[in-house]
C-alpha cells in the first residue's frame, strides 16, 4: 500500500496539496484534474524526484519521505514513455533489475540468463515480445508505453505511478493499453496511482477517483459516485456536468429549486439550505415537443456534433445544455431557433448546499 | 522538362554562403599551395618544427582532458539547476571569449607568474608557469574552456531531465543516472565542445606567448620565423598545424558529431 499524508509539493510559487490519499494493494486510483492542477507535482513528490513541501509518503507503512527516489522502489511511467533512446527495448526493460536485487528485492533475477528470461517474460506480459531488439525511436506511442510499463515492473516496484500514460497514444491503441495496464497491475497486486486530465480514461480504469483542481484535492470516491454526486460546482463542471445552476429553495415546497435564471426543477430530497446549486448532467436533460407540468420551455440556440452525440445549446430562459444521440436529432425535430420542452427527473438533479461561494468561483475560474 | 525554379531568397542566401566560404577557404588554400609539398616535407624534417608540433598537439590534448574533468560537471550543473548568481557564473565562464588574448596572458601572469598570488605559493613546490609546458597548458585552458563548457551545457540541456527521474526510480543514483542515461545521450555534443576546445588550444598565440614563449608551440614558432626570416620560412609550420587541425575536425565532424537536420525536414 502507498499512502499520502497531507502531502504537498511546490514549484515556481505554486503549491499543490495537501493531499491525503491511500492506494491499497491491487487498487487503481486515478488522480484526475485539469492541466495545471498540480497532479504531476504531487506524483513527482511521491516518486521522490521532487522534494515534498509538506506531509509524508508511506510505502508498505514505512515512511519514505526522506528517502531519495532510488531507494523508494516506486515505479514511474511518463506520458511519452521516455525510453532510453540509446538502449534497445530489451536493455531498457533490464535497466532496473540489478538495482532491484541490490535493494533487497530477492526475487529479482540474478545473472545474465535469469535477467534475459525475466525480460522476455515481462515483454510477453505487456504484449511487447516482438519488440525486444528494436530501438525506441522505431516504436509507436502505444508500443513505447508498453515497454515503459515493463521497464518499471522489472525493477520490482512496491507501487506504480503513471503520469498521463495514455495521452500520447492514438485512440485505437489506447483501449488495448488500458487493458494491459489493468490486467498487469491487478495480477501483480500493485497499488497504482495514475494521473490524468482525461475523464474517460479515469472512469475506464479507476477503482477510485481523486479530483484535484487548482492544487486542491476536491473529492475522492468511486468513479460513479464522483460523476453522479460531485462534491462541489468545480468538480461538477470539470466532470462535464454542464448545467451548474444557482437556485433558491421554494418557500412553499422545499423539494422545488427555483432557478435564479428562471424556471424551477423538482428534486428528490428537500433543499438543505436557502440557496443551493443544482447540477444536471447534459445527458439527463430530456427534450420533447409537448409542454406539460414540470417541464421547462426552452429554445434551441446551437447544435454541436460530438462523436455520436449532439450537444444542444438551450435558452430556458437561462442557458442549459443537453446531450442527445445524433440519431435522435431529426426525430426530435431539433433545430436552431426551434422551441422545445426540457424535462429532468428529480433523481437526476444533484443538489449542492449553499451558493457559488468565493472559493467555488475561484475553482471554477481555474477550469 | 522544366527544372525547379529557385526562389530569389534562397539564391541570395547561397550567394552569401559562397562569399563566406571563399573568404575562409581562400587564405587557407593559398597558404597550403604556397608552401608546397616539398617545403612541407622539409619542415617536417626540421627538429624544432617536429618538437613544436608534438608539443602543441599534446599540450592542447592535456588542456582538453583537464577541461573535460572540470568543465563537464560545471556544464551539467548549469544545464540542470537554477541558483542565485547563475547568470554571473555563466558570464565569468564566457569571459575569456571576449578577452584580448594578450591581455589574458598578462592577467594569467599576474596570478600564476613568479610574483603572482598563486605562482608565489606554488614555486617552492617546483611548479612554475612561466616558460614551462604547464604555463602553455594554463594559457590554452584559460582561453578555450568556454568552448567545452558551453557545448556540453547545451548538450545536457537538450536531454529531458525526466529521463534521469525515470532512471532514479529504477534504482540509479544521481551519478548513475547521469553516467548511464544522460551522458550517453549528450556525449556527441560534449565531444564537439571538446574538439572545439582542443582546436582553440592548438591555435592559441597571444596568451601563450606572454606566459611561455619557450618551449615554443607552433604558433609562437611561426611568429618567430616570420619575424626573423620572413613569410616563406614561416609558412610550413603554419600549414602543418592547419592540416592537423583540419583533419581532426573533419574526422570528428564526419564520424562522431550528428548531422543537424533542418526543422522543416527540407534538405
Amino acid at each position: 500500500m502507498i499512502a499520502l499524508h497531507g502531502l504537498s509539493a511546490a514549484a515556481g510559487g505554486f503549491t499543490a496539496g495537501p493531499v491525503d490519499l491511500e492506494v491499497g494493494d491491487g487498487r487503481y486510483v486515478v488522480l484526475l484534474g485539469p492541466s495545471g492542477a498540480g497532479k504531476s507535482l504531487v506524483l513527482e513528490a511521491v516518486a521522490g524526484v521532487r522534494a515534498a513541501a509538506g506531509g509524508a509518503v508511506t510505502v508498505e507503512d514505512a515512511d519514505v519521505t526522506a528517502l531519495p527516489a532510488e531507494r523508494r522502489r516506486v515505479g514511474l511511467v511518463f506520458q511519452d514513455g521516455l525510453l532510453f533512446p540509446h538502449l534497445t527495448v530489451a536493455a531498457n526493460i533490464a535497466y532496473g533489475m540489478r538495482a532491484a536485487r541490490r535493494d533487497g528485492a530477492r526475487e529479482a533475477p540474478a545473472g545474465r540468463a535469469a535477467r534475459d528470461a525475466e525480460v522476455a517474460s515481462l515483454a510477453e506480459a505487456v504484449d511487447a515480445a516482438a519488440l525486444l531488439s528494436r530501438r525506441p525511436a522505431t516504436l509507436s506511442g502505444g508500443e513505447r508505453q508498453r515497454v515503459a510499463l515493463a521497464r518499471a515492473l522489472a525493477a520490482r516496484p512496491r507501487a506504480l505511478l503513471l503520469d498521463e500514460p495514455l495521452s500520447a497514444v492514438d485512440p485505437e491503441a489506447r483501449e488495448a493499453l488500458q487493458d494491459v495496464l489493468r490486467r498487469v497491475c491487478r495480477e501483480r497486486r500493485l497499488p497504482v496511482l495514475h494521473v490524468t486530465h482525461d475523464r474517460d480514461e479515469a472512469f475506464a480504469l479507476a477503482d477510485e477517483c481523486a479530483v484535484m483542481i487548482a492544487g486542491r484535492l476536491h473529492q475522492t470516491g468511486r468513479p460513479l459516485d464522483v460523476l453522479r454526486r460531485p462534491a462541489d460546482a468545480a468538480v461538477a463542471r470539470f466532470l462535464g456536468a454542464r448545467n451548474v445552476l444557482p437556485a433558491r429553495r421554494d418557500p412553499r415546497d422545499p423539494r422545488v429549486a427555483l432557478l435564479e435564471a428562471g424556471g424551477s426543477l423538482r428534486v428528490t430530497d428537500p433543499l438543505p439550505s436557502e440557496t443551493a446549486v443544482v447540477v444536471v448532467r447534459p445527458e439527463d436533460l430530456r427534450l420533447g415537443a409537448a409542454s406539460s407540468p414540470g417541464t421547462l420551455a426552452a429554445t434551441v440556440t446551437r447544435l454541436t456534433l460530438q462523436g455520436g452525440h449532439v450537444l444542444v445549446g438551450l435558452e430556458a430562459p437561462g442557458p442549459l445544455e443537453a446531450l442527445v444521440p445524433a440519431g435522435d436529432l431529426d426525430a426530435a425535430g431539433l433545430g436552431v431557433g426551434r422551441p422545445v420542452t426540457v424535462t429532468v427527473r428529480p433523481a437526476d438533479v444533484h443538489v449542492l448546499p449553499g451558493g457559488l461561494t468565493g472559493a467555488a468561483s475561484g475553482a471554477l475560474r481555474a477550469l | 522538362m522544366r527544372g525547379r525554379r529557385i526562389s530569389p531568397f534562397w539564391a541570395l542566401c547561397a550567394v552569401a554562403g559562397v562569399i563566406l566560404i571563399t573568404f575562409v577557404a581562400l587564405p587557407a588554400a593559398s597558404m597550403i599551395v604556397g608552401a608546397g609539398a616539398g617545403l612541407l616535407g622539409e619542415a617536417l624534417r626540421q627538429d624544432d618544427v617536429r618538437r613544436s608540433l608534438v608539443l602543441t598537439v599534446t599540450a592542447a590534448l592535456i588542456t582538453t582532458v583537464i577541461g573535460f574533468i572540470v568543465g563537464v560537471p560545471v556544464a551539467y550543473l548549469l544545464a540542470r539547476r537554477d541558483f542565485p548568481g547563475k547568470r554571473t557564473i555563466e558570464g565569468i565562464i564566457d569571459l575569456p571569449i571576449v578577452f584580448p588574448h594578450t591581455a589574458a596572458g598578462i592577467a594569467l601572469l599576474t596570478v600564476y607568474g613568479r610574483q603572482g598570488v598563486v605562482g608565489r605559493l606554488l614555486a617552492p613546490l617546483g611548479i612554475t608557469f612561466t616558460e614551462t609546458v604547464a604555463g602553455i597548458v594554463l594559457a590554452m585552458l584559460f582561453v578555450s574552456l568556454p568552448f567545452l563548457v558551453d557545448g556540453a551545457r547545451e548538450s545536457f540541456a537538450l536531454v529531458d531531465e525526466r529521463y534521469e527521474h525515470v532512471a532514479r526510480t529504477l534504482g540509479s543514483s544521481r551519478f548513475g543516472a547521469f553516467a548511464r542515461v544522460t551522458f550517453p545521450q549528450a556525449w556527441r555534443g560534449v565531444l564537439a565542445g571538446a574538439v572545439l576546445m582542443w582546436g582553440r588550444g592548438i591555435s592559441e598565440f597571444g596568451a601563450v606567448v606572454i606566459l611561455a614563449y619557450n618551449p615554443k608551440v607552433i604558433s609562437v614558432l611561426t611568429f618567430e620565423r616570420f619575424e626573423g626570416f620572413g613569410l616563406h620560412v614561416a609558412q610550413p609550420p603554419a600549414v602543418l598545424i592547419v592540416i592537423v587541425a583540419f583533419v581532426v575536425f573533419l574526422l570528428v565532424r564526419t564520424f562522431l558529431v550528428p548531422r543537424r537536420r533542418s526543422r522543416t525536414g527540407v534538405k
